[in-house]
């Protein structure tokens, strides 16, 4: 199964690095459908290309990440998200989580946390 | 609303934040020196680059992370990024100072409602003086490059 990634990201350097790191051979195979740099470039996105995964950042222009995550998953229940934020609060973190995110990933992040979060997402 | 200084507990975890930033990011270690008040009529030091959030909610201030082009050049490297461009500096000295600032809110919780970055080229955006307590710059050094991040902040009081 080739799997359908959404990276979401104010930061282009961020977006680029998490689209370098889907070579990993550990992770299956991974297409990236979209990158986009806010909440509303990241729902037309989702809608558009139906991504199984998403990362997505929280403090965006725009839209902002919260508020993207409530609506993709009530348009797009299936879409699985994995936060990636720098914000280091647990009630943020729970706050994604009710509003439908599946996983919680703080920046900085190595790697392999990363990865390893991606392979937790797509259990 | 009553706002209240930063206390030295504060300004503790900004100087955390920057070795957990630099630790996990590059695996070589930044030192991070003693946080000093900062007595400008703006409350940042400017370099190369510098990456500026805006704090409200239960804040009011900024926080500036100023860095020279070599250091941010080499952190791309360690990111893999090949571009470096104008663009690729402001982004990724706005995202530091993004990731620094979210680290805070492991002390202050949500009541530190910090806005994307605005980025620029040395003095080129004028900073709104919102806070009114003492800025504290904190220095550091990474290789052979220094930076700092000037954390200019006042909390509001609880009721």
């Amino acid at each position: 199964m080739r799997y359908k990634l959404l990276v979401v990201d104010d930061s282009m350097i961020i977006r680029n690095h998490i689209t370098r790191l889907m070579a990993d051979p550990r992770l299956p195979k991974i297409e990236i459908v979209g990158l986009a740099s806010d909440g509303e470039k990241a729902l037309a996105a989702a809608l558009e290309h139906r991504p199984d995964c998403i990362t997505m950042d929280l403090t965006m222009p725009n839209m902002d990440g919260e508020a993207c995550i409530e609506q993709i998953s009530k348009l797009l229940p299936d879409a699985r998200i994995l936060v990636v934020s720098a914000l280091a609060d647990k009630a943020t973190a729970l706050r994604a989580l009710t509003k439908g995110a599946q996983g919680f990933l703080h920046k900085p992040f190595t790697d392999d946390q990363l990865v390893e979060s991606l392979l937790e997402l797509m259990k | 609303m009553n706002y209240r200084h930063l206390s030295p507990d504060d300004i503790e975890v900004f100087s955390e934040a920057i070795s957990n930033f630099f630790n996990l990011m590059t695996r070589q270690p930044a030192v991070v020196k003693t946080a000093y008040v900062f007595k400008q009529p703006v409350p940042i030091i400017w370099n190369d680059f510098n990456g500026v959030i805006q704090a409200t909610g239960g804040f009011r201030g900024t926080i500036s992370f100023s860095a020279p082009r070599g250091l941010l050049n080499e952190i791309l490297v360690v990111l893999g990024e090949s571009g470096k461009s104008q663009a690729h500096f402001l982004d990724i000295v706005g995202e530091i100072a993004n990731q620094l600032s979210g680290r805070a809110r492991k002390h202050f919780g949500e009541a530190l409602d910090i806005s994307a970055p605005i980025s620029c080229e040395r003095d080129a955006i004028a900073l709104q003086l919102t806070a009114e307590g003492p800025a504290y710059a904190i220095p550091l050094t990474w290789g052979p490059y220094e930076a700092h991040l000037v954390v200019h902040l006042d909390l509001a009081r609880r009721a």
